[in-house]
């Protein structure tokens, strides 16, 4: 039985338009959704069982986060997962800030569980943008990794995920990573999928389990970091429009001129 | 009392909207202006099981009440309603069978509805029969072991897409009442002597498929038959309470959605110097489609809540049908004079919820029949 335990969070969405009270944006204008980084990561866990077989494997879902977020985590059980895993207790609560170091002590206890094969995260969290916590994962626990995964193939009797990855400047790397193995999955790898009428009822049914820091074997010192938040700004923003006059063939090489100049294209 | 929905209804909520956002509005207008039905859209609702949610696990479909049926119409018709109906009427007639078919006709119809393969349809009006189901002229004749039926059926939603219709037949001339001698006959597109022509030119939910029927010595088995012969006016009532309520839902969808692009508009738009929503004339426009379209939506819950609960309750889904169908259209009619100018034309979504709410007051009955029903209940008088 093969098993790929899924990061998943629930991250806060905000209107266009928002106003800023001390360091946290008023609640009136905030949502919440499931990551989208995750939603890819879940659906490439499901499309990995799918292929092999739903009985071969196991794909569990992770949560840090308060009751608040099951309908969340309901929502990648319904897109096919199997079970979730949901960490949450008073300490988690009252700390101001989970900076990566307490997420990655968390998850690792976590994998030490659940023993997985291999773990996808997303590549980051649309609230707060670290874009760390899944390489840290890899470290911690000591697996191989590869981040920013947008093609994934996997070879379950050798042992290894071929992966093609993200660099800097649109160069993309091709490489093996051996199991067990972190990936931090990158959006655009995959479709994910709607929940089906019939996948949302079914999740209701499935197991979800709410872990304390104690039953990791975790105690409070986990949440302290030497990470502060001390200021909330909407960031300066300078607008660079160039608007090219004239039919495709002129502004077609102008463009290409500029995305050069630029470092996008190669 | 508890007015509170569950966690499984909030999230079908939200994954059909997100569905409707994402799939249906980008097209919506593409489809109305012309006029197609939206079949890339029905098997990717399919997908997710949005063709006959209401169809048990067993026949494929997701077993669901029909308070989550309503929550999901809502949703859809909320985006766009010709295409809303393109996909919640793809089981148009599946209820019948549903109720009284035999297990083979279950299996044989219901799951490729439900798995979005085949479409279905409901036939019971005709060029001369409207209001008066019971003038139904559409004959079916037994000839061995088969059905010969003839006649022509009018205004059949999904006419030209369908692969079966549930066809209301007079299959006894001779019988006493109004009301008896007829029966319910599933009747195949692909059957020889079965035509269906398209009505183009609709006012609105162009994007569903309307077609006159022409049954020309149509033969179909004699297992065709659903539930019992002669008996489907007692048996087509059954579904009133349901199709009454569903319709119910489509206005409070239309409402909805325009009731959220109006207040939209308003806080966007600009005049003398301020969003038009500053001005009380504009806020209290607002207020009232809210709060008319928020009792037209407890008006149907309630209904649907009632039909899960088994109970009889033919006043009550006439009053959500004709309550929830003039809120769409008063709504929808506030909303494009809150749009002004830009409500005349088809940039935004409220000039086809214009259009769309119409047919809510039409079909499943009237408004006028539906006062009809609400008032015989009320004085107590019989059929
Ligand atoms: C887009 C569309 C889709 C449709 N889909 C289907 C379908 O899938 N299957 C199907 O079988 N039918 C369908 N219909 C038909 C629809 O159900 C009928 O149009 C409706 O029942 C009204 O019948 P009618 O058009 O003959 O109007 P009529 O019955 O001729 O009514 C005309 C007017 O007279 C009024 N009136 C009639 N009788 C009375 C009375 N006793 N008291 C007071 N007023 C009265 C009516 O309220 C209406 O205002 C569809 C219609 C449309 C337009």
């Amino acid at each position: 039985m093969m098993k790929v335990l899924v990061t998943v969070k629930e991250v806060a969405t905000v209107e266009d338009e928002f106003e800023i009270e001390g360091t946290a944006i008023d609640e009136r204008y905030l949502g919440a959704d499931l990551n989208e980084w995750d939603d890819y990561a879940i659906e490439e866990a499901v499309q990995i069982a799918e292929a092999i077989g739903e009985d071969e494997v196991d794909v569990v879902t992770v949560t840090i986060g308060p009751e608040d977020c099951e309908q969340t985590i309901r929502q990648a059980l319904a897109k096919g997962a199997d079970r979730a895993i949901r960490v949450w207790d008073d300490t988690l609560e009252d700390a101001d800030l989970l900076d990566v170091g307490a997420k990655t002590a968390i998850l690792e206890a976590v994998v030490e569980d659940e023993d997985p094969d291999l773990v996808l995260s997303g590549v980051q969290s649309g609230d707060d943008s670290f874009m760390a916590t899944g390489v840290s994962l890899a470290d911690a626990v000591d697996f191989q990794w590869a981040a920013v995964v947008n093609s994934l193939d996997l070879d379950v009797e050798g042992d290894t995920a071929s992966v093609r990855r993200e660099l800097e400047g649109g160069v993309e790397e091709l490489t093996d990573v051996s199991l067990p193995a972190v990936l931090t999955i990158q959006t655009g790898i995959n479709e994910p999928r709607y929940a089906s009428l019939r996948g949302i009822r079914m999740a209701q049914r499935k197991e979800l389990t709410v872990q304390r820091l104690a039953d990791l074997g975790l105690d409070s010192s986990v949440v302290e970091g030497d990470l502060r938040l001390t200021g909330m700004s909407v960031p300066e923003s300078e607008s660079d429009a160039t608007v090219f006059a004239g039919g495709p063939e002129e502004t077609a090489s102008e463009l290409a001129a500029i995305l050069r100049e630029k470092g996008v294209g190669q | 009392m508890d007015f509170g929905l569950s966690d499984e209804q909030r999230q079908i909520r939200e994954e059909v909207r997100r569905f409707a956002e994402n799939e249906i509005e980008p097209v919506a207008q593409e489809y109305d202006v012309e006029e197609t039905f939206p079949h890339d859209v029905h098997e990717k609702a399919a997908e997710m099981g949005l063709t006959g949610p209401y169809i048990p696990i067993e026949y494929g479909g997701a077993g669901y009440s029909i308070l989550d049926t309503t929550l999901i119409v809502e949703e859809l018709f909320a985006v766009d309603p010709g295409i809303a109906l393109s996909i919640s009427a793809s089981s148009f007639g599946c209820e019948a069978i549903m109720e009284f078919g035999t297990e083979d006709q279950k299996e044989r119809f219901l799951e490729p509805v439900a798995l979005g393969e085949k479409i279905s349809g409901a036939a019971i009006s005709e060029p001369d029969t409207g209001s008066d189901v019971s003038s139904v002229s559409t004959t079916a004749e037994k000839d061995g072991d088969e059905w010969v039926v003839n006649g022509t059926k009018m205004w059949i939603t999904n006419g030209t897409v369908g692969d079966f219709f549930v066809v209301l037949c007079k299959t006894n001339p001779d019988a006493e009442g109004r009301y008896n001698g007829f029966s319910q006959i599933i009747v195949e597109s692909d059957r020889d002597g079965f035509s269906a022509e398209k009505i183009t030119g609709k006012l609105g939910i162009r994007a569903s498929d309307t077609a006159e029927l022409v049954f020309d010595d149509v033969r179909v088995p004699e297992e065709n038959l659903v539930g019992t012969r002669d008996a489907a006016f007692l048996q087509q009532m059954q579904f009133f309470d349901q199709t009454r309520t569903a319709v119910a839902a489509q206005g409070v969808g239309i409402a909805k959605g325009a009731c959220e692009a109006a207040l939209e508009y308003a806080q966007d738009r600009e005049q003398f110097g301020k969003p038009i929503s500053e001005f009380q004339a504009i806020q209290h426009k607002l207020a009232d489609m809210h709060t008319r379209t928020e009792a037209a939506r407890m008006l149907t819950y309630k209904s649907a809540w009632k039909v899960d609960q088994g109970e009889d309750i033919t006043q009550l889904a006439s009053m959500a049908k004709e309550y929830a169908s003039r809120v769409a259209v008063d709504v929808a009619d506030e909303a494009v004079q809150i749009h002004g100018g830009a409500g005349y034309v088809n940039d935004f979504p409220v000039e086809r919820f214009y259009r769309d709410a119409k047919i809510t007051q039409i079909y499943e009955g009237t408004t006028e029949i539906q006062k009809n029903i609400i008032a015989r209940e009320l004085l107590g008088k019989g059929l």
